[in-house]
């Protein structure tokens, strides 16, 4: 499967949210209600199209508990997007998105995408935070918002999809340099024997990477 | 902690003293290894001394010298016989990399050395930190201690084919290499103290490096898992394993503990970490082997990557290596003791997980390594049954729910077929409808479900639901469905039969179970056309009993040019152009429909004959019928006149073919006269109608018929004076008298007969009434008589005439006295040729005009006919059809018989030269 663009994504938010279930519904379009903890971090992909252009979304689904949290910190580096989700029935999980995503600016490069995930919107008879509370921690941040069911699939391709579309504009704008694999942002194979000096270009950005590390 | 969220169980079992491996405890007891390897069906072991061991499954050791000081790395390929190692053959030199070919030996024992080569890494030796042979034998990566890395290219066991290029990207030891071969590229990971990263190493001198971490791992802590999904380079670190891709990060596996060695078994990752918290480990199940050296003491833990549990975890010493080759796992012990792990078969791990009650992860496991179905369903089920004994019947259902198919339903039914779980009851059963597993009785018993629910809680919605589903969500047989709604939810089993087209059952329930005619009127004419003719065929008959109007109306409305009532005109134009072709219906089979209702019924033909339908003869006799049937019935005469005024016109009527003697049959029955006569005149029938007019002693009518048809058929008039004079006291003698006149001037009886018969009637006739016929016949007569008589005699004197002539010409003597020629009209000279018609030619006229010198060629033409007359007469004397025929046909037999004989008959002609 060759691609045009390989974009990583990293799932952050509390323990149980549904970050598994939503990467879960995206790759497999399946929802499982019984999971079992994340330990460590999961992964998984799936092509997407945009702009008539092959990407390949390769999403790291982290554990949220406390106890893993360095190591899911390793991975923000690297990562072009992140869904930061919240739990639309657990007031708590809104109440830490401060902290997660002072977290997340304080180890991301700077012009990582985030998008603002109230999951569980199927639970509408147990909603403890309003979709407006949502809309307006994101505004104030700087987020995209989305409500999504990872159990009814409601908005979860649209989330990953739009978050797609937000990297993708930002490579457009030249936001983003693609050759700097430390963005998140590969480009695929199919393009490097058009363009012969840029992978090389690419190697030695990487060597260059791991000296000033 | 992180490490107590994995779950954990035992499936292996670690077995000590294998046997024969005993000899590897005494050879130990010499050697210290350095380097151990596994492949191709043999342990391999390298000591300090530069010697190796090969060990083969039945402990059996072979030991040979491969280097003069000692051995350091070792390498055996999987599935060939090729070993790699690497050693010092002499002291501060580079190190030298050997391939032995391990299938050969020779006579000392050695294995066959197929190559030597000096790993060489810069200008002055540098040790080898590892070592990665790719199984496809071409290609082989050292690393070393300062970094620096070669890449040999080729066939390993040929130094001349051998290409090598050397990378010195990093500065730090090289800690784990491994290839990888995906379809079309290779790639080659690297691991050190301080990265990762990975060379894509497909095309010889386009070798790229990427980095993948900027966090290394220590020697024997790297390793390649392979498996179907995807592979993964895995590196472990303090807090957790870190899987890599070429393409960068993958997964994380959290798990705590400082590692020592990382090994890939299977679809298992095998983790030895130093172990601290022996205390809240499981006991050691060989309790005699633990020494207590808690200091030394190393954690084994095999992790199933894919359904996410430990799956064994033990304490041990201090452990040298782990290896695995013949199928399972071995350790190797600091004290050079063997371990195997071997696990467990999937029954015994099952039977482990149910004990607990770990269905799910029974299942799981089950799953992933493909138990077979039948196994899986037994799980499922035992799922079931305990979920149900806990209470959690919704669970149990579910579980249920995947043995479809294999286990009998009716074990599931039946747990559940009382009141109270009615509901999870349901959810079964019409996933069982989803499967196309149910029969007719889950059908029956689901439906009873929901009719007993409607009644105690409001589910008619289900029910509705179900019903209304989209056939392929649930396969069910309708039929039943149908019947066993209607026993109790009329409302549900019509909806049903309209959703499924079963019209049949529709307009039953309709017509039977709520006398709903109008109902059942619009649905049908909402049917298609074939349809729709035979529900009207089927339930007319109700139909026109309760609503005759609307149900002749869609009866004349199927006969003429049905339509579906709810159809678009739009989009129908076509089929309806179709339907115009074809789509009419018989009325023929409707009329059985109009029992006890013969006015519907002439309503009904009439609205057909004037909209022009062809209909079939059988139609027709069955509307004359009810005509009559009514103009009998009716009783004000002015409504019987336009009733057969009405019956006059349909007979008339040229476009209907009627079945006439049918129709005769029919009028008579009902003494319908005009009916009758009118048939009668047209299949001409004449001699009927008077003996109609004679029956009914109507005299005028008689004489009216008589001369109305009499040109067409005479012997009417025969007729007419037979049954005038036969039957009739009262006989008309002005008919009579009209009836003699014709048969006088058309000949058409003779006068004996007609007073043959006048005489034999019962009629009182006298002479006087039939004097004058009888008189102008016998004067007639007369007159005939004396004219044959005449001609007799004119005859005879012909005949005489010509008797003199022959006899003269016979026997008498001939003056032969023309002076002229016949033919040229000149005077005769001789010579000149006489014949006896008196006719006398010039011999040279004679000569030219005549073909045949016997005859007069005056007198020639007319012989010829005569005797070609003659020819043909005696021809056609043999002709005896000819003669019937002409004596059939004649009207007076006697003279062509005459004539016959005239020609003859019966002698022959001769004919006189």
């Amino acid at each position: 499967m060759s691609y045009a663009y390989l974009f990583k994504y990293i799932i952050i938010g509390d323990t149980g949210v549904g970050k598994s279930c939503l990467l879960l519904q995206f790759t497999d379009k399946r929802f499982q209600p019984v999971h079992d903890l994340t330990i460590g971090v999961e992964f998984g992909a799936r092509m997407i199209t945009i702009d008539s252009k092959q990407i390949k979304l390769q999403i790291w689904d982290t554990a949220g508990q406390e106890a893993f949290r360095s190591i899911t910190r390793s991975y923000y580096r690297g990562a072009a997007g992140a869904l930061l989700v919240y739990d639309i029935t657990r007031r708590e999980t809104f109440n830490h998105l401060t902290t997660w995503l002072d977290d997340a600016r304080q180890h991301s490069n700077s012009n990582m995408v985030i998008m603002l995930i109230g999951n569980k919107s199927d639970l509408e008879s147990r909603r403890e935070v309003k979709k407006e509370e949502g809309e307006a921690f994101a505004r104030e941040h700087g987020l995209v918002f989305m409500e999504t069911s990872a159990k009814t699939a409601a908005n979860v391709e649209e989330a990953f999809i739009n978050t797609a579309k937000e990297i993708y504009e930002k490579i457009q704008e030249g936001v983003f340099d693609i050759n700097n694999e430390a963005n998140g942002i590969k480009i695929g194979p199919q393009h490097s024997p058009t363009n012969p000096s840029l992978p090389g270009a690419a190697s030695s950005g990487g060597s260059q990477m791991s000296n000033c590390c | 902690m992180a490490f107590l969220e994995w779950r954990k169980f035992q499936f292996f079992d670690l077995r000590q003293n294998i046997e024969g491996s005993e000899k590897l405890l005494e050879l130990s007891k010499e050697i210290n290894i350095t380097c151990t390897s596994a492949g191709n069906n043999y342990l391999v072991f390298g000591d300090s001394l530069g010697q190796i061991h090969l060990i083969s499954r039945s402990w059996h050791i072979n030991t040979f010298r491969g280097y003069e000081i000692c051995i350091e790395h070792s390498f055996q390929l999987r599935s060939s016989p090729f070993l790699i190692t690497i050693g010092h053959d002499e002291p501060g030199i580079n190190p030298l990399i050997k391939v032995w070919d391990i299938s050969k030996f020779d006579r000392n024992g050695i294995p066959f050395c197929q190559r030597i080569t000096k790993a060489v890494a810069g200008s002055y030796p540098v040790q080898v930190s590892c070592l990665a042979v790719c199984d496809n034998q071409q290609l082989m990566a050292v690393g070393f201690l300062d970094g620096s890395l070669i890449l040999y290219r080729g066939d390993i066991t040929r130094e001349k084919s051998s290409k090598q290029k050397t990378f010195k990207d990093v500065k730090t030891e090289i800690t784990g290499l491994a290839f990888k071969l995906t379809a079309n590229r290779i790639f080659l990971f690297v691991s050190t103290y301080k990265e990762v990263f990975v060379y894509n190493i497909t095309q010889k001198d386009k070798e790229q490096k990427y980095q993948l971490d900027n966090i290394g791992c220590s020697r024997k802590c790297s390793v390649l898992a392979e498996s179907t999904q995807e592979s993964h380079f895995m590196v472990a670190r303090n807090n957790a394993i870190y899987c890599y891709t070429p393409d960068g990060r993958g997964p994380c596996y959290a798990v705590d503990g400082e590692k020592i060695l990382l090994e890939w078994f299977r679809t298992y990752l095998i983790i030895i970490s130093k172990s601290n918290r022996s205390s809240s480990l499981p006991k050691n199940i060989i309790n005699n082997v633990t020494t207590p050296q808690s200091t030394n003491q190393v954690l084994i833990t095999v992790l199933d990557i894919y359904n996410k549990f430990i799956v064994y975890q033990y304490v041990m010493p201090n452990i040298r290596a782990v290896l695995y080759e013949w199928g399972s796992f071995f350790i190797l012990g600091q004290d050079y003791r063997i371990y195997s792990l071997e696990e467990k078969d999937l029954q015994s791990k099952l039977s482990l997980l149910f004990k607990k009650n770990l269905y799910d992860v029974a299942i799981r496991i089950a799953k992933s390594q493909q138990y077979h179905l039948d196994g899986l369903v037994d799980i499922f089920k035992q799922y079931g049954d305990h979920l149900r004994e806990k209470g959690d019947h919704a669970g149990a259902i579910e579980q249920y729910t995947k043995t479809i198919g294999k286990l009998e339903p009716s074990y599931v039914i039946r747990k559940f077929v009382d009141s109270q779980h009615l509901e999870k009851l349901i959810i079964y059963l019409q996933a069982l409808h989803k499967q196309g597993q149910a029969t007719e009785d889950h059908t029956t018993l689901l439906l009873n479900c929901y009719t007993k629910l409607n009644n105690t809680v409001d589910h008619t919605a289900s029910l509705r639901e179900f019903i209304l589903s989209k056939e392929s969500d649930l396969n069910y047989d309708v039929d039943i469905a149908i019947k066993v709604c209607r026993q109790g939810n009329l409302a549900e089993a019509l909806k049903l039969a309209e959703k499924h087209e079963k019209h049949d059952w529709y307009i039953k329930i309709q017509i039977e179970d709520h006398q709903n005619y109008v109902q059942v009127l619009d649905y049908i004419s909402s049917l298609k056309f074939e349809e729709a003719d035979h529900y009207m065929k089927k339930y007319g008959q109700i139909l026109i009993e309760h609503l005759p109007f609307e149900s002749i109306q869609l009866l004349k409305r199927l006969c003429t040019n049905f339509k579906p009532n709810n159809s678009n005109n739009a989009s129908d134009n076509i089929i309806s152009a179709h339907y115009d072709i074809e789509m009419k219906s018989d009325p023929e089979d409707f009329i059985h429909l109009f029992l006890n209702n013969s006015s519907g019924l002439v309503e009904f033909l009439e609205h057909l004959i004037t909209a022009g339908c062809f209909l079939s003869s059988s139609v027709y006799n069955t509307l004359l019928e009810q005509y009559l049937h009514v103009w009998v019935g009716t009783e004000a005469s002015g409504e019987k006149q336009k009733i057969a005024h009405r019956i006059l016109e349909l007979l008339q009527n040229p476009d209907i073919k009627l079945n006439k003697s049918h129709a005769l049959v029919v009028c008579d029955m009902h003494s319908f006269s005009e009916g009758i006569l009118y048939l009668y005149e047209e299949q001409k029938l004449y001699q009927q109608i008077l003996r109609y007019h004679i029956s009914r002693n109507d005299p005028h009518s008689v004489l009216a018929c008589c001369t109305r048809f009499g040109h067409q058929d005479p012997t009417l008039w025969v007729q007419a004076l037979w049954s005038c004079v036969r039957d009739n006291k009262e006989l008309s003698i002005d008919l009579l008298k009209q009836i003699l006149t014709v048969i006088a001037k058309e000949k058409l009886f003779s006068p004996q007969l007609v007073i043959d018969a006048v005489s034999t009637g019962n009629a009182e006739i006298t002479l006087g009434h039939i004097r004058s016929y009888i008189m102008n016949e016998l004067q007639q007569e007369m007159k005939k008589s004396e004219e044959i008589a005449q001609l007799t005699g004119n005859y005879k004197k012909d005949t005489e005439k010509l008797k003199n002539h022959i006899e003269q010409l016979k026997n008498g003597v001939t003056h032969i006295q023309g002076s002229r020629c016949a033919a040229c009209h000149h005077h005769l000279e001789l010579p000149a040729i006489h014949f006896l018609c008196n006719h006398s030619f010039h011999q040279h006229c004679f000569q030219t005009c005549s073909d045949d010198e016997s005859e007069c060629p005056t007198c020639q033409p007319e012989n010829k006919d005569l005797i070609e007359l003659l020819k043909a007469r005696e021809y056609n004397k043999d002709l005896h059809e000819t003669f019937h025929f002409q004596l059939d046909k004649a009207h007076d037999g006697f003279s062509v018989a005459a004539e016959y004989f005239a020609r003859g008959l019966f002698n022959n002609y001769r004919i006189l030269r």
